[in-house]
């Protein structure tokens, strides 16, 4: 809301403001009146038009005032607005008017619904704001160039109404993201909200037909430009209000308790349908804005200006945010399709032999996915990890998928297999990293190799140097190799790492026998050193966790963990307390022994 | 998302009160937002930290568990892998995807595996055996090396700091 900005610029406060605008508002009224009572006062109709915004204000106006009567109530009224349209100085108070009274509604819709606004809303509001008002600014003076000041008025209001309703629905999405976290939230406040939200979404569509009717009389072009936003406007609050009703659907899900088979298969077979209804809803929106781009910058012929170049970049914006939301999509169904193939369905007894819930949600499972090392997740849990990371979340087996996205071009491989006459170690080998030096330079490496060629065939720079790694290194994985040389692009800095025990050393898989018999060692020293602090402290974490695990039966007694969340933070808070003091008492009396003794 | 990320969130807060680690207290800040807890971490015994309770914050994302929560003392900290600002810096809070520091395998990074319990269990194992080579606090990490003594005294002195303690003998 414009609130939050007025307060942040030297402003006067709300209350000054409102009493500054009603009573401009009532000097001019008077002015007004005080011109038609005059009996020279005769009247050219001529329709101007007035922002709609101001009937408003001339409804209002109407109630608080009254006229000594040579003509009739609403033949007076008429007249006095047709003298205040028309003199400059009444339009712009009752513009100012206009705006004052939608920032007392968003005052009161914000503290009927919301009540105190928290800081990150408050931040995003303000950065919404702003922008919209740029991106408008932009829109109005620099795409369709208006001339005319009522023209201009016109899309202003349209503007600022729709403004106000796109800042609402993005504080109706932030405030909804923020009661999703929390497991106790009162009935009231999710009908006040989702009320506002669906009261949002009636205005869209009310506008919309606004829009379809001044489109009817202008052209397809204002139509355009008129819809795009408000359709946009509906989506995102569409959009909230699903994930808003599917949150609720979750929450009673829990409250009710426990999941039979058929409702938990049911689940498994939603979370697709959840996922499309998502996908569809962002990329809409995101086409939608590109398209209304792409239309305001080829409709204005703009193309050398300011306002192009702001557009283009939005359009540049948009694209990369389509771009990745398809490169998403694809490693989703990448990764079911993979599922679907390697990982198959775990029976019953499987399941039934294993009494761990789920390790990724920690729920029961009814139904299952195995892993080939036979670690079982939920279909949809095991999903979303996997299009991350490419582990068995347990042990961290790396499963074998080659995703799409996978597959990015490394560095542009130059390979030169110049033949050499002696077997040498050592390769020459030359990197430059463009992008040090400027952002888009590419960055490659040039290699002069003659490796003995291993089983399997070294198919990148990177495998290559990674074995060179490997025959100092013995003991070091070559995943892990590979994944340092990632980073450094240079065998020399991996060595480096090495050498400091900045990688983690791992034994030798046995399916990684590398003919590591020519390699000479005699990094043998340095190597125990790497490994000492490795093992040592995981050593030490066993050791932590065992205490713990003997300790636990004793802190036990008492604690509870209540169903009341007042109750849960009391016991929480108590808790807290007592370890405090235990601390000090403990501290203390430490202190004191070695002085008594 | 925040849905499932809130159920296992309860169920972790439950376990953690019904089965606490010694010395380990964690929890919801507020229960209105369940997705900022605070801890409250013993420092172990027979390390400098010793007897210290050491409040930190941990902020997780809304797609918990898959991406690791954020954590961050709230008390004064001098630790080779606690930046000054109180962060944290261990291996288990880092996604497998980004590698700030560069040089970790993804086998001891962050899996949905992992929990607030083991998070703190690890933090602890920290606080006892600093990991001078990922300097988060390249102060704390020359010193821890060079001039333990100091070290020591510092440490004591947040410690002292921690429960409130001002008195010097």
């Amino acid at each position: 809301m414009p609130i939050i900005v007025l307060e942040r610029l030297p402003l006067p406060n709300l209350k000054t403001y409102t009493g500054a605008s009603v009573l401009a508002l009532s000097a001019c009224i008077y002015y007004a009146t005080h011109i038609v009572k005059d009996p020279d006062w005769n009247k050219p109709k001529s329709d101007l038009d007035v922002s709609p915004s101001n009937n408003e204000d001339f409804i209002n106006n109407n109630t608080n005032h009254s006229s000594p009567d040579d003509r009739t109530f609403s033949q007076f009224t008429g007249d006095t607005f047709s003298v205040m349209t028309k003199e400059p100085i009444c339009v712009w108070i009752m513009i100012n008017m206009a705006y004052c009274w939608l920032i007392l509604i968003g005052r009161c819709v914000q503290k009927f619904v919301f009540g105190q606004l928290r800081v990150s809303e408050q931040q995003h509001l303000e950065e919404k704001f702003w922008n919209f008002v740029f991106y408008k600014f932009i829109f109005v003076f620099g795409v369709i160039n208006v001339q005319y000041l009522e023209e201009v008025l016109l899309w202003c209001s349209w503007f600022s109404l729709l403004g106000f309703l796109h800042l609402l629905s993005q504080l109706g999405k932030d405030r909804f993201e923020y009661l999703s976290f929390s497991p106790t939230t009162p009935a009231w406040s999710h009908v006040k909200l989702l009320g506002l939200l669906g009261c949002i979404f009636v205005f869209s569509l009310f506008m919309f037909l606004i829009s379809i009717f001044v489109g009817f009389f202008q052209g397809l072009n204002t139509f355009a430009f008129m819809s795009a936003e408000v359709i946009l406007l509906g989506i995102r609050t569409l959009h909230v209000i699903v994930r808003y009703a599917l949150h609720l659907y979750d929450i009673c899900r829990d409250t009710n308790g426990s999941l039979s088979r058929d409702t938990a298969t049911a689940l498994e077979k939603r979370g697709p349908v959840i996922y499309y209804i998502e996908l569809g809803f962002e990329l809409n929106a995101l086409i939608i804005d590109f398209v209304h781009h792409m239309h305001m910058l080829l409709w204005s012929n703009i193309f050398l200006s300011m306002a192009s170049l702001v557009i283009c970049m939005q359009l540049r914006y948009l694209f990369h945010e389509m771009q990745r939301r398809w490169k998403k999509h694809r490693n989703y169904l990448w990764v079911l399709n993979h599922m679907e193939q390697n990982y198959p369905m775990a029976s019953a007894e499987e399941i039934a032999a294993n009494s761990d819930n789920c390790a990724i949600c920690w729920e029961k499972m009814e139904t299952a996915r195995k892993l080939p090392c036979s670690h079982l997740f939920h279909t949809m849990c095991l999903q979303s990890w996997l299009e991350q990371d490419k582990s068995c979340p347990t042990c961290r087996l790396a499963l074998n998928i080659e995703s799409p996205s996978d597959n990015r071009p490394e560095s542009p491989e130059i390979q030169h297999n110049a033949p050499q006459p002696a077997r040498r170690p050592l390769n020459h080998f030359f990197h430059f990293d463009g992008s040090r030096y400027v952002s888009w330079l590419p960055s490659f490496s040039v290699e002069v190799s003659q490796l003995p060629r291993l089983s399997r065939a070294p198919n990148s720079q990177l495998d290559a140097m990674a074995r060179q790694v490997q025959q100092l290194f013995p003991h070091y994985l070559l995943p892990t190799i590979i994944e340092d040389l990632r980073v450094t692009r240079s065998v020399e800095l991996t060595i480096e790492n090495i050498l400091d025990g900045r990688l983690n050393s791992q034994t030798l898989r046995e399916s990684e026998t590398i003919s590591t018999t020519s390699s000479n060692v005699p990094l043998s020293i340095l190597q125990s050193n790497v490994e000492q602090p490795d093992t040592s402290s995981s050593q030490n974490w066993d050791d932590i966790n065992e205490e713990n695990v003997e300790n636990e039966d004793g802190i036990a007694v008492g604690s509870r963990f209540s169903k009341s969340p007042s109750e849960r933070e009391q016991i929480l808070h108590k808790r807290k307390e007592k370890l405090i003091q235990t601390a000090r008492k403990r501290y203390v009396d430490k202190q004191r022994t070695p002085i008594s003794t | 998302m925040a849905g499932s990320a809130l159920r296992r969130l309860m169920a972790e807060y439950k376990q953690l009160t019904l089965n606490p680690p010694e010395g380990i207290i964690a929890g919801p800040i507020n229960e209105e937002n369940f997705f900022e807890w605070e801890a409250l971490i013993t420092g172990p015994e027979g390390t400098c930290f010793e007897g210290g309770v050491f409040p930190a914050k941990l902020i997780f994302p809304c797609d918990y568990p898959l991406s690791p929560p954020k954590m961050q003392f709230t008390c004064e900290m001098f630790h080779p892998n606690i930046y000054s600002d109180g962060r944290v810096c261990i291996s288990i809070l880092h996604a497998p995807g980004d590698d700030p520091m560069g040089y970790e395998s993804s086998a001891e990074r962050w899996s949905p595996v992992q929990s607030v319990e083991k998070i703190l269990l690890s933090v602890v194992s920290m606080l006892a055996e600093p990991n001078d080579e990922s300097g988060a606090n390249v102060d704390a990490a020359k010193m821890w090396r060079e001039n333990r003594e100091e070290f020591n005294k510092i440490a004591d002195r947040i410690v002292r700091k921690t429960l409130g303690i001002y008195i010097r003998e």
